[in-house]
């Protein structure tokens, strides 16, 4: 049977992510259990040899101490390295170090352009397009050509807006959501009833975008944020895949 | 002199038969007429059964070797399940205070909520889980409506998928500019063959 052309538009759009670069913080009963669990394997372990070195090398201290003449075992003039000594250079060691800081300061200025902000959870692109006559802060989306699956759409979506040097891997060749909305009374025809937005998923390979100019307005928002920017509907069918 | 020369035959009975030792310095050469070689009466068949008596040697060497190679290989010994003995020495028991009640009290409750903590957080992702697979199941009967050759390129499987990997998160972001300090790693892991 000849297909009748159906009176939806497709457009595939890519919902690309930044995956998290450091741990998310501890919840307080995850705390708890923690200190617990460390507790109950302190109490069910022995002592290590570090530990007995350390106790035999504090009793001989002591009775040093305690008497008046010097041990014959010790050889005057030979400096031993106690156990302590070595946690102290060890501690001093650890000190010295200073690690990068989990909040950055992007994260201080609430820059929400760039991929170093919130580092513990996953960042989504938002780009604001032109759809009719308003501008909105969607997902990016382009429509699709004949001749081509809908993956390929989602993937020229964000090479149009990205650069072609992007990396991502998509998650599989089927979408993962749809987004079906009819268009106002007064452009609507017979041949032009609406149009379906179908989502894929790709997670952020590479973070370097010195080489990439951005073609329009662009956002990295976590899922808390994107209520901010998108509209109800559109948001509900999207946090249908957002894994958080 | 005769008689000495019996004794001496005697003691070195293991020869085939009774020749007179050559080698003997109290017998001198002119007394016994003898031949220069000591005869032997079939001089090629022991050497058939040399050779026979050698080849049943090899083959029983080759039996007993196969029943050894066919017997089932030792046992690896797991070391992580082998506490060394200087660890159960006495000295090395740690000696803590006694678990008051109200600790006893405080860790049983602790583990209750986190047993509930757990249960809410795995369910959670269950439930997440499904509305992501039912939002795809969606996204595809739409897509089926629409045209069918889009639909099955979509749910082709994508080879380029697997295998996956990532590193994982980590504490702190990764510092820029920074030179690990040097350390050989020394590897002492008894690899045992079998």
């Amino acid at each position: 049977a000849a297909a009748s052309r159906r009176p939806w538009r497709l457009f595939g759009a890519m919902c690309l992510l930044r995956l998290p670069r450091i741990t998310q913080p501890l919840e307080k009963e995850e705390e708890e259990m923690a200190a617990l669990m460390e507790q109950i394997e302190l109490e069910k372990s022995c002592y290590s040899d570090h530990e007995i070195r350390k106790m035999e090398e504090e009793e001989r201290l002591k009775r040093r101490k305690e008497s008046l003449y010097d041990d014959d075992d010790e050889a005057p003039g030979k400096t031993v390295i106690m156990a302590q000594d070595l946690e102290d250079k060890w501690e001093q060691k650890f000190l010295r170090f200073q690690a990068a800081p989990r909040i950055t300061d992007a994260d201080k200025n609430n820059n929400r352009t760039s991929l170093n902000r919130k580092l513990d959870s996953n960042l989504m692109l938002l780009v604001k397009q032109k759809i009719g006559n308003q501008e909105l802060w969607l997902l990016p989306q382009v429509e699709w050509q004949p001749g081509e699956t809908l993956r390929s759409t989602a993937e020229r979506a964000m090479a149009t807006f990205l650069g072609d040097h992007i990396q991502a891997k998509v998650l599989g060749n089927a979408p993962y959501g749809i987004y079906k909305y009819k268009f106002p009374r007064a452009i609507r025809t017979e041949d032009n009833v609406g149009a379906k937005v179908f989502f894929f998923k790709a997670f952020l390979q590479s973070s370097d975008f010195s080489q990439t100019e951005p073609k329009a307005d662009y956002l990295w928002v976590t899922k808390n944020e994107l209520g901010d920017y998108l509209k109800s509907e559109y948001l509900k069918k999207v946090n249908r895949f957002l894994l958080d | 002199a005769s008689r000495t020369l019996w004794s001496f035959s005697s003691c070195s009975s293991w020869l085939p038969q009774r020749v007179p030792l050559r080698g003997s310095h109290w017998q001198s050469s002119l007394l016994t007429p003898r031949t220069s070689l000591p005869v032997r009466a079939q001089p090629k068949k022991k050497k058939k059964v040399d050779v026979r008596r050698e080849q049943a040697q090899k083959d029983r060497m080759k039996k007993k070797l196969k029943k050894l190679e066919k017997a089932p290989p030792e046992l690896i010994p797991i070391e992580d399940f082998v506490t060394p003995l200087k660890y159960s020495d006495s000295n090395r028991v740690r000696s803590l205070p006694a678990l008051s009640p109200e600790e006893t009290e405080r860790r049983v409750l602790l583990l209750k909520k986190w047993s509930l903590f757990k249960q809410k957080q795995d369910e959670a992702e269950k439930k997440a889980i499904q509305i992501l697979v039912e939002s795809q199941q969606e996204a595809l009967k739409e897509l089926r409506l629409e045209s069918e050759e889009l639909y099955q390129a979509a749910i082709l499987r994508d080879e380029g998928l697997f295998p996956f990997e990532r590193d994982g998160p980590t504490y702190t972001p990764p510092l820029s500019g920074y030179d690990p300090p040097e350390g050989k790693c020394v590897d002492i892991t008894k690899v045992y063959t079998q």
